[in-house]
């Protein structure tokens, strides 16, 4: 027989735990599959779609969001006591962070992050990647049993069944045992990063500020231009390296390429790194105290003069109308 | 962290690190033996900063094809890019308006039988070959440490990816790789960062000359009319270098309408106002070499030091656990203007030493040594001894040097004083105000020439054209040690020389908002050429290596 441990989020069976059990197919068809989940999880009626002989419904209310001691010690007599020949888990970030304690606690050897399974004569080998992808390893366990095996995302997609798929599921619901100890720790729900990365290629208009400026804090006079417009704001590289706008904001070879109908450029000389990065737009406007300053060569309308005195003149012009 | 927990190993019978010529041959010919002998088959691994063999090659070149026949017999039914042999040789001295012809090519500047090649295609050939033999050619992962147990080198760390510029792991960020060998051939081309290291940690330049550089800028044009046939070679010297700097331009006819062109500078000239860049585009402006250009497109730039120290300047080769070869040990003809097939000769020499070290089952310096001593008898020796003090002649200007070069001809080098003394050339560097007094002729010395964007461009459209790409966001591997030094004495002493020198404007001095400058490091930029490493008066810049992968793309080159 063969263990997978199944990772549930919100309630529900993840993908990665159905490539495991596809990974487990490689082994045996005797696959029995531990849930650990509140009780009434969705991710239970989900466990049994899949072609396994038995899912074990481990129930906790600390498994809603789980820590890696809970997961350890809930799973660790279980293991223990099963005469399974290997557990298999997706090497997901939960599983890395749980998996070698249980490993170590139990003194049962693990493979990480394998691609491939092959039973050969006598035993099975497991092939991983080392070497940041560069080399593959092949993997033979050995010591006492169960072994511990985790599995590449992805590399196990395809649930084709490898042995015939059994009837139904069993299921079987197991309070789990978690003492006081390890529940001192408790996890808070995950918080999402809400912070969106910028598309600046969705922009119509872009006003972008380049090295000219000079300070951070003049920065409020291109603010005002760019909201005159309805525009949003844009840099070129020195701007966004000194930290003055974020580096989502960077036009150029090393930024964002974008063709807006209108692109202002503010104090910017005109690099090729910054024009390839905008030649495309549709007008472009630049404001620049240099006559030779390479981007009047491709700019379609061009004042020469100091910024600080034609922004807010702009600006100015802008808002009165 | 649990970062030292995460870190790979991986155990190989010899470490490569570099796939230039000399990594590369080192791995093939062991491959090589390997197979002659047969046995237990060595392990063996080539680190390389580059996304893929070759991309972090540049050179001139011609080609001497010697040390690739030894290796490939068969080279040309291998298909090795080297078709393009030399049809003729000239050598010119430039004046400012003028491009006399010399009557006859020094022996030393005939190119008969050479070929004229882009090392980069050279180099990608030479991996394919390599992986062809099993050999595991890892692009992308540069050395970054050596793992030094005593005097012993055991293997090399690996750079780490995906840290933020503040050096902390970001979501993808990777360790680099321990890798242990029994032994590391170190071939981490000029300046390498891992050699540099290991010469300073063990002091294997101690009664050695200092090492001194030039820095070699290079375009590769296209042209309407073949004006420079394929295979012809012509170097320059004089204008628009002084009399009292080193150096000459190169430029070499390619097929299909392509053609080289380089200047090859001094690194340690005494004005620290010169500007190697500007100095290359006013070469370019010179009559001779702009009809030459004219009308063409500039398809790639690029820019890299090449050591010129000679003999005398190499350190010792072999330490415990570990060998040096190719540019990183300094071997490079400097009066022929070739390394390739040196750095090829000492890749092979080691490899041997190597094999027969791990085969002994003693790998410490008292076996590899053989190599040291299999350098100074054998071709290589042959060939630069005798030219031992031709550089440091050159250092006391360009007529003695071509004298003393005339003359070394007949005394087989030879000199009353042997060896001729040589000054390391971030030392010879002399303040501004010794070099020019007065400050006004210091603004009149700074303006760059103009460029017309036909034929010269400024520094950033040139570094375009290298192909460059770090991530923005990585650590910068500049590093520089004391920046107050460059707001302040060295502002003052050496007007911020590395504004200068750095070929692709890495470092500029900026407004620093309260009425002073401050150095700004646009490491981004860097196309790999080491100068600021090497230059800088204060010696206070290291270069290290980026993250893998990134830097120049110098195919073509
Ligand atoms: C590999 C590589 C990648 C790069 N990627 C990018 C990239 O993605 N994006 C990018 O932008 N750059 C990139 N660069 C950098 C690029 O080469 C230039 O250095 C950069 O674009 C210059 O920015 P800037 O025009 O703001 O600054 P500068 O070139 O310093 O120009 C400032 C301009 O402001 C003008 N000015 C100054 N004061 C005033 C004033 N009071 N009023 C009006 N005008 C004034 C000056 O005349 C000058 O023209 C890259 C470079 C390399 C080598
Ligand atoms: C402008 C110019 C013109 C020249 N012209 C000629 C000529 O005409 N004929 C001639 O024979 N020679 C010429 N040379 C010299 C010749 O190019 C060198 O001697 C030769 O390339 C040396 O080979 P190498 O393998 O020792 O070093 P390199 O060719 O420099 O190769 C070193 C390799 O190691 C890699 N590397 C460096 N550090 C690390 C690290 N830490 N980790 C991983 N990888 C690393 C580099 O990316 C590179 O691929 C010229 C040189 C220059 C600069």
């Amino acid at each position: 027989m063969v263990i997978v441990v199944a990772e549930c989020a919100s309630g529900h069976l993840s993908q990665t735990s159905r490539e495991a059990v596809a990974a487990a197919r490689h082994l045996a068809s005797d696959i029995s599959l531990i849930v650990p989940a509140p009780a009434g999880a969705d991710a239970i009626a989900e466990a049994l779609q899949l072609p396994v002989a038995e899912v074990v419904a481990l129930e906790h209310d600390a498994f809603a969001h789980p820590t890696a001691e809970v997961l350890a010690t809930a799973l660790a007599p279980l293991l223990a006591a099963s005469d399974a020949t290997h557990v298999l888990w997706a090497h997901t970030y939960q599983a890395r962070d749980y998996v070698p304690r249980l490993s170590a606690r139990l003194g049962r050897p693990l493979a990480t992050d394998c691609v491939a399974i092959e039973r050969t004569g006598d035993g099975v080998l497991f092939t991983r990647t080392i070497f940041h992808g560069r080399l593959v390893a092949d993997v033979v366990l050995d010591g006492p049993g169960p072994h511990f095996v985790t599995t590449q995302i992805g590399a196990f997609r395809d649930t084709a069944p490898a042995a015939p798929a059994p009837a139904a599921p069993q299921l079987r619901h197991v309070a789990a045992e978690i003492p006081e100890a390890a529940l001192q720790v408790r996890a808070e729900p995950p918080v999402r990063d809400v912070r969106q990365s910028t598309d600046l290629t969705q922009a119509r208009r872009i006003v972008a500020v380049g090295r000219g400026i000079r300070e951070e804090s003049h920065l409020g006079l291109v603010r005002e231009l760019a909201a005159a417009l309805g525009a949003e704001i844009a840099a070129s590289r020195p701007v966004c390296d000194a930290g003055w706008l974020p580096m989502d904001r960077q036009i150029g070879s090393s930024g964002q390429t974008v063709a807006p109908e209108l692109y202002v450029a503010v104090g910017i000389s005109g690099a090729i790194q910054h024009i390839v990065g905008m030649k495309g737009s549709k007008t472009i406007v630049a404001i620049n105290r240099d006559p030779d300053a390479p981007i009047f060569e491709i700019a379609d309308y061009g004042i020469v003069g100091d910024l600080f005195e034609v922004v807010p003149a702009l600006t100015a012009a802008l808002t009165s109308r | 962290m649990t970062q030292a927990l995460e870190r790979e190993t991986l155990e190989v019978d010899v470490l490569i690190v570099g796939a230039g010529p000399a990594g590369l041959s080192a791995a093939i010919r062991l491959a090589q033996l390997q197979a002659a002998a047969g046995g237990d088959p060595l392990s063996i691994a080539v680190l390389e900063k580059g996304p893929e063999p070759g991309a972090h090659s540049l050179s001139g070149a011609v080609m001497d094809l010697s040390a690739l026949g030894e290796l490939f017999p068969d080279f040309e039914a291998r298909g090795a890019p080297v078709g393009c042999r030399v049809t003729g040789d000239e050598v010119r001295f430039l004046t400012p308006a003028r491009a006399w012809r010399l009557p006859i090519t020094p022996p030393p500047l005939s190119n008969h039988g050479c070929a004229v090649v882009s090392l980069s295609d050279v180099v990608r050939w030479l991996a394919a070959q390599a992986e062809a033999l099993g050999i595991d050619v890892f692009s992308g992962f540069p050395g970054s440490e050596l793992i030094i147990d005593g005097t012993r080198v055991v293997g090399v760390r690996t750079g780490d990816r995906g840290l933020d510029r503040h050096r902390q792991p970001t979501a993808l960020f990777e360790p680099g790789v321990d890798v242990r060998a029994a032994v590391t051939i170190l071939c981490d081309g000029v300046r390498g960062n891992l050699t540099k290291t290991l010469v300073r940690r063990l002091d294997l330049d101690v009664d050695r000359q200092p090492q001194t550089y030039s820095l070699g800028i290079k375009e590769l044009w296209e042209t309407p009319a073949p004006k420079v046939p394929p295979g012809r070679v012509i170097h320059t010297v004089g204008y628009p270098l002084q009399t009292t700097e080193f150096g000459g331009a190169f430029i070499y006819g390619l097929p299909d309408n392509q053609v080289t062109i380089g200047l090859v500078t001094g690194l340690g000239p005494a004005d620290p106002l010169f500007d190697p860049y500007h100095t290359f585009q006013r070469l370019k402006q010179h009559p001779f070499v702009a009809d030459l250009l004219e009308g063409g497109t500039l398809l790639k730039y690029g820019a890299k030091a090449l050591p010129e120290g000679g003999w005398y300047a190499i350190p010792r080769l072999a330490v415990d656990g570990a060998l040096i070869a190719g540019d990183a040990g300094g071997f490079v003809n400097s009066l022929r203007l070739k390394g390739i097939h040196l750095a090829m000769r000492t890749g092979m020499l080691a490899a041997e030493a190597a094999f027969d070290a791990i085969r002994a089952g003693d790998t410490s310096r008292a076996r590899l040594v053989r190599y040291e001593q299999q350098v100074r008898t054998g071709a290589v020796g042959r060939e630069l001894f005798p030219v031992r003090n031709v550089h440091q002649a050159f250092d006391r200007g360009f007529f003695t040097g071509v004298a003393f070069a005339g003359l070394s001809m007949l005394t087989g080098g030879w000199w009353v004083r042997d060896p001729i003394p040589a000054t390391a050339g971030h030392r010879r560097m002399r303040t501004v105000a010794r070099v020019h007094g007065d400050p006004r002729r210091l603004e009149a010395a700074l303006a760059p020439p103009p460029f017309d964007r036909r034929l010269t461009f400024d520094r950033l459209t040139a570094v375009h054209h290298s192909g460059t790409r770090h991530r923005e966001d990585a650590p910068s591997h500049l590093i520089v040690h004391d920046t107050d030094i460059c707001r302040t004495k060295c502002r003052i002493e050496y007007a911020n020389p590395c504004t200068r020198y750095c070929p692709a404007n890495v470092y500029e001095m900026v407004d620093d908002g309260a009425g002073g400058v401050r150095l700004q490091i646009n490491a981004s930029n860097c196309v790999h050429c080491k100068t600021c490493d090497i230059i800088d008066p204060y010696q206070i810049v290291d270069w290290v290596p980026p993250e893998g992968g990134d830097g120049p793309r110098f195919e073509g080159m």
